[in-house]
Parts: structure tokens; C-alpha cells; sequence
């Protein structure tokens, strides 16, 4: 009952005026982002960072989980329509859902994914209210050893589940950790890889790794392409609504697909990839009769779009109790959430719960109003985010990266942090073409001074006697489990030699 | 650290011959990898030696982090001997070279002193650019418009600080009044 008292005065905030704004700008914002291919919600969140401090701590993360949770929805939009994935997490709705678009039931597909975005985000983000106490009261008597287990755990399967090759999982994450280390020890003072210029001894801002990496790495991938994609947009046909025949074909789907997504995403398995391809192949399975056939023809079935949206936003909300309960994020958009929660000097974990309980609760409220919010943009006005798609190339990456530039510059009021910029640039370009994931960079940069803490001050406590990380059965537990995140997806690209390996290669962001 | 990642770069650039170069590419990466372990190695013995509880200062991270990607160099060897880095597309030299000008031209032209407007004008331009937008002049005119309109939005709407230069406190003043 103590839950529920809490989110009634979470929602208390959630409906003042201005978080409401914040809410509706910020689902506008991860709507928009989440329609183009290209550009994700990570991304997004990087660019508002240092433009959103004036906007007060609640205010921006707010907007910052309505972008989240509005890049959910608006990738179905371009899945369906371009079967281009505006990201990773709708690369399985395309599958059928472009199916659909093209034999003539688009508008059927849109509104069976702007409905399983609605119910999977709503029964996601019950489960948060739900789960994060108990959470909480568990991750209280967590010390330095099982924090820095927790924090290996997260680095190790963030690297391995991202991306077609552990190795280059964890060579990225390391580049990570390395940046992470720039600037003033912590504790002591001491200034590392600063090399004498003042900007590196204040630490590199993440505003700058994550713009750097995404925005001008992604620009110069998409510039450095010589062929150019020929793409056609379907027009919406047929009415978005669902009849009563659809929604009983779509019910089981969400079901299953909110239940997978909500199981994932807490789970440091890189975001929303797997429970949606797990959701896709399970409605595939299932089919019978009449959906059966057009999974299997040419005419796309209903479900295999119900199924993977539903999980994709449930996985969304998911990903949001490792985050807000123990401080570790297991998508790129949950690392930016943590950036931007530092950079207000708060911490997320089990004591921000107790010490900042109208934050955490008003950010839980306002989960659910983005999601009506959404449903509202999502369904009635769904062919003006269509007309995003049409905005040519050149004038969409010249703006991104004037954007980009600006809110930099804003914030580091130096030129010298565009240096930086340009240079982390070249770093993502380089990456993205030779098949790193991304996410482990941003993930070691945040969570890398973290968990040196912990485990210098379990040095301090124990005297330098490193045996401290391995005498707690809750840290061996957690190792054994980051071991088989690594070791597992090695077994499963031996065994399973097939086609379906190809959807855990693709690069997440 | 420039060093190391600037091999990197050069990798990339000299891969544009398919089946030879992607070793190359490949290999440069991983030299970029023992540079950086290298460098964050010798950052390290540079810090004085200080008596703690912990035995350990502020050199132990740094120590296994260059272990760690001194390891990871060397699977990249294997990686690149073995040429199992996924198929490069040809590249596109010119535009990424655009691109790259922006920057370096937004960079340059803030340090001269012209201030925002016309510096991320001018960014905005030579991307616009690179991405096949001909003319330059009318990418940056344009550019310049988009720039101005963020400008008095960033600046005068949300109160954050840009670089002024003589058009930036021209159009200040006219707010002023």
C-alpha cells in the first residue's frame, strides 16, 4: 500500500503544469527521433543534455523518459512504412509489419503497434512501481564488493550482447573505461591522462563521448556511404483502428510480448533486441489457420507486429529498475539517463529512494501519462510524423550537427570542446565501420569511475587485500552469471550457425 | 592519447582496396590500442607514490584498464591476420572530408572571433554539402538563417551562453532595447 501512496504523490507532481510540458516535449521529441532511421533516443538525450540544465532535474528527466519511451513508439512508424528500423528495437516489426503496409493494411499495422506500445509500456512501468521497492530493500545491504560485481556484470554483458563479436564488445568498453579515467582522481586529487590542458583536468564531459560518438560518428558513416539507399515510403492505407477481430488476434500477442520485454530489460542484455526477436519468433510459432498463412505469404500477419512492440516498450520500462534501483544502466539510452542524473549531482540507487523519493515517483507517474500522451499522438496523428520522413538528407545532418555543435559549445563555453568532439567523432566513425558497438564506450566512460570507487574503497577497507571481491556468495553469484553472459553467446554462435545469429549482429544504439 | 587514435584514422582511410587494406585498417587499430595502453601506462608511473590503507593509489585503475586493452590489441591482430572484421562498403572520401571541414571550420572560425551565427552557418553548409547539396553558397546562406533563428532561440529564449562575435552583439542589442 506504501507504493501506491508514493505514486499518488508521484503523480501529484507529474501533473504540474510544467512536467507536463516537459512530458509532452519530450514524447514529441522520441517520436519524432524514433521515425528517423539513424537517429535513436540515446542520441537525443546526448544532444538535449547540456542544453536541458537549465530545465531542472525532474523537468529534464522527465522529458528524457518521454523520449525513451516516444523512440519506442515512433520506430514502428518508419519499420512499417520504410521497413528502414529507426532502431534496433524495431528491427523485428519491420519484418511483418512492412508486409502489411505493402499488401494494404498498413494503417492496421500502425494502430496494432501504437496499442502494443501503449499496453506493453503501461504494464512495464506497473512493474516498476511494483518491483523497484522491493528492489530497493534488497540493494541496501549491497557493500563495495557487490556494487563493483554488479557494475563487471553490466560492463561484460553490455560488451557481449551488443555488436557481432565479444572481442570487439570488450575492446570497446575498455576505450571506455580509458576515457572514464581522464581528469582529477576522485580520491586523491591526482590529475590522470590530462597531460597539463586544464579542459582534461575537469574530466571529459559524457555530453561530449556520447554527441561525439553518435551524432558527428553516425554523420560521417552515413556520408561516407557512396551508394545511396533507394527508399520508398508506403502511404497509410486503411483505417488505424482495430476491429474487435483484430484486437482478439492481438491480445495473446501482447500478453507474451510485455511479458518477455519486462523479464529482459532489467537484465544487462544490451536493451531491447532479444526479448523483441524472442517475442517475434514465439508469435511465429504459436500461429495457426489464418495468421499462420501470412506469416508465411506475402501478406504479413497482425501479430508478429503486436507482439515484438509490445515487448519493446515493456523492455523500456524495464531497463528503467536496474537503473533508478541499483545506478546501472543495460541500454545506451539508460547510460545517457544516468549521464543525466549526474550531472544534476544526484546518484541513482537505493538511496535516492529515500532521499529524493518526489523525483523518483514523479518520474514513475509521468511514465504513464507519456504513454496516454503517446497513444493520443500515435493514433489520430499518425500521418504527420509520416511527413518526417521526407526531410532530404543534407539539410537532416547539417541540422543535427549544428544542433549538436551548439548545445556543446553552450555548455563547455569553449571551443576547445569541439576539438574533443570532432575527435570522438572520428573514434565512432572508425568503430561504426569496422563493426564495434558503441554502447560499451558510453557505458565504461560512466560507469568506469564508479566502479573504481568501489573497488578502492574495498582496497581501503580491507587493507589492499584484494580477496574482499570473492568471499561474498551475492558478488559470486553475480560473477558466475556475467561469465555466462560471455561465454553464452560464443556457445550459441557455435551451435547455432543459421540465420537467425544475423539479428544479434546487428549493431545496437 | 591523439596519437594513438589518429592511427585509427589513418586505418580507416587507407582502406578503400577490399581484400589487402582490411589487414591494414585492422592492424593500425590495434597499434592505436597498444599507443593508448602504452600511453595510460606511462601516465601512470608519473603519479607520486603515496602511503595508503588501500595499498594501492590512483595508478591501480589505470594500470588494469592499459592491461586490458593491451590484450584486446592483440586479439585484434588475430582479427585482422584472420580477416574476420565485418566487409567494408568503398568509401566515400569526399563527403567524410566535408564533414570533417565542418567541424574544423566551425572550430577555426570560433577561435577567429566571428562568433556563432556565422561559424555554425558555415558548418551547417559544408555538411549539407558533403551530404550532395550544391550549391556551397546557398547551403551555407541557408546555414546562416538556421543558425541565427537557434541563436536568439538558445540565447535569448533558454539564456544559454554562445560565442558572440560582431553579428551575435548586434542582434543582442536589438533585444536590449
Amino acid at each position: 500500500m506504501d507504493t501506491f501512496l508514493l505514486l499518488l504523490d508521484g503523480l501529484a507532481v507529474a501533473t504540474q503544469p510544467m512536467n507536463l510540458v516537459f512530458a509532452l516535449i519530450g514524447v514529441l521529441l522520441g517520436t519524432a527521433v524514433g521515425v528517423m532511421p539513424g537517429i535513436g533516443p540515446a542520441l537525443t538525450v546526448a544532444l538535449l543534455l547540456p542544453i536541458s540544465l537549465s530545465f531542472g532535474a525532474t523537468g529534464s528527466l522527465i522529458m528524457f523518459a518521454g523520449i525513451y519511451y516516444g523512440g519506442m513508439y515512433g520506430g514502428a512508424i518508419s519499420s512499417i512504412l520504410l521497413n528502414t528500423p529507426g532502431e534496433t528495437a524495431s528491427i523485428m516489426t519491420a519484418v511483418e509489419g512492412n508486409k502489411m503496409a505493402r499488401s494494404g493494411r498498413g494503417g492496421k499495422a500502425l494502430g496494432a503497434a501504437a496499442i502494443g506500445s501503449f499496453f506493453g509500456g503501461t504494464v512495464g512501468t506497473i512493474g516498476i512501481a511494483l518491483v523497484s521497492p522491493f528492489m530497493v530493500s534488497v540493494a541496501l545491504s549491497f557493500g563495495p564488493a557487490e556494487y563493483f560485481a554488479l557494475m563487471v556484470l553490466s560492463f561484460v554483458t553490455v560488451s557481449a550482447a551488443f555488436g557481432g563479436s565479444v572481442a570487439r564488445g570488450l575492446t570497446a568498453l575498455f576505450i571506455g573505461l580509458a576515457i572514464g579515467l581522464v581528469g582529477i582522481d576522485k580520491l586523491t586529487g591526482q590529475p590522470r591522462l590530462s597531460f597539463g590542458v586544464p579542459e582534461l583536468r575537469d574530466n571529459i564531459s559524457i555530453a561530449i563521448v556520447a554527441v561525439g560518438l553518435f551524432a558527428i560518428g553516425e554523420t560521417l558513416y552515413i556520408a561516407s556511404k557512396k551508394i545511396d539507399v533507394d527508399e520508398t515510403v508506403e502511404a497509410i492505407k486503411g483505417s488505424v483502428w482495430l476491429s474487435f477481430q483484430d484486437l482478439k488476434r492481438c491480445i495473446f500477442p501482447y500478453l507474451r510480448g510485455a511479458g518477455l520485454g519486462f523479464l529482459f530489460g532489467p537484465l544487462p542484455t544490451g536493451g531491447a533486441e532479444i526479448p523483441t526477436f524472442l517475442s517475434y519468433s514465439t508469435e511465429r510459432k504459436a500461429a495457426k489457420g489464418q495468421s499462420k498463412a501470412e506469416f508465411e505469404g506475402n501478406k504479413g500477419a497482425i501479430e508478429g507486429v503486436a507482439g515484438p512492440e509490445a515487448a519493446n516498450n515493456a523492455s523500456a520500462a524495464g531497463t528503467l529498475i536496474p537503473l533508478l534501483t541499483l545506478g546501472l544502466p543495460t541500454s545506451a539510452t539508460a547510460a545517457m539517463m544516468l549521464a543525466g542524473f549526474q550531472q544534476y549531482g544526484l546518484q541513482p540507487g537505493p538511496l535516492l529512494f529515500t532521499s529524493n523519493p518526489t523525483l523518483v515517483w514523479g518520474l514513475v507517474a509521468s511514465l504513464f501519462i507519456a504513454n496516454f500522451m503517446l497513444l493520443i499522438l500515435n493514433l489520430p496523428f499518425v500521418g504527420i510524423w509520416v511527413r518526417l520522413l521526407m526531410i532530404p538528407r543534407p539539410w537532416l545532418y547539417a541540422g543535427i550537427l549544428t544542433f549538436a555543435t551548439l548545445g556543446i559549445v553552450g555548455a563547455q563555453g569553449s571551443a576547445f570542446a569541439l576539438i574533443l568532439l570532432l575527435f570522438f567523432g572520428v573514434i565512432g566513425f572508425v568503430m561504426r565501420r569496422f563493426g564495434y558497438p558503441l554502447a560499451p564506450v558510453l557505458v565504461g566512460a560512466i560507469l568506469g569511475p564508479l566502479a573504481e570507487e568501489q573497488l578502492r574503497r574495498g582496497l581501503m577497507i580491507n587493507r589492499g587485500d584484494w580477496t574482499f571481491l570473492v568471499t561474498s556468495p551475492i558478488a559470486l553469484t553475480i560473477y558466475a552469471i556475467a561469465a555466462a553472459a560471455v561465454i553464452g553467446p560464443i556457445l550459441w554462435r557455435m551451435m547455432a550457425r543459421d540465420k537467425s545469429k544475423t539479428v544479434f549482429a546487428m549493431d545496437g544504439d | 592519447m591523439s596519437s594513438g587514435h589518429a592511427n585509427e584514422g589513418a586505418g580507416a582511410s587507407r582502406s578503400s582496396d577490399p581484400n589487402r587494406a582490411r589487414d591494414l585498417g585492422g592492424l593500425a587499430i590495434a597499434a592505436g590500442l597498444f599507443l593508448f595502453a602504452a600511453l595510460i601506462a606511462w601516465d601512470g608511473t608519473t603519479y607520486p607514490v603515496r602511503q595508503s590503507y588501500a595499498q594501492f593509489g590512483p595508478e591501480i585503475f589505470p594500470y588494469l584498464i592499459a592491461a586490458g586493452l593491451a590484450v584486446f590489441g592483440v586479439a585484434t591482430v588475430f582479427m585482422a591476420l584472420r580477416n574476420s572484421f565485418p566487409e567494408r562498403e568503398p568509401m566515400n572520401l569526399t563527403a567524410v572530408g566535408w564533414i570533417v571541414g565542418a567541424l574544423v571550420a566551425k572550430i577555426g572560425l570560433l577561435y577567429g572571433g566571428v562568433g556563432f551565427i556565422v561559424a555554425a552557418g558555415t558548418l551547417f553548409g559544408f555538411a549539407a554539402r558533403g551530404l550532395g547539396r550544391r550549391p556551397l553558397w546557398f547551403a551555407i546562406l541557408v546555414g546562416i538563417g538556421v543558425s541565427a533563428f537557434l541563436y536568439v532561440l538558445f540565447r535569448h529564449g533558454l539564456s544559454l551562453s554562445l560565442p558572440a562575435g560582431p553579428v551575435e552583439r548586434f542582434i543582442d542589442g536589438l533585444f536590449r532595447r
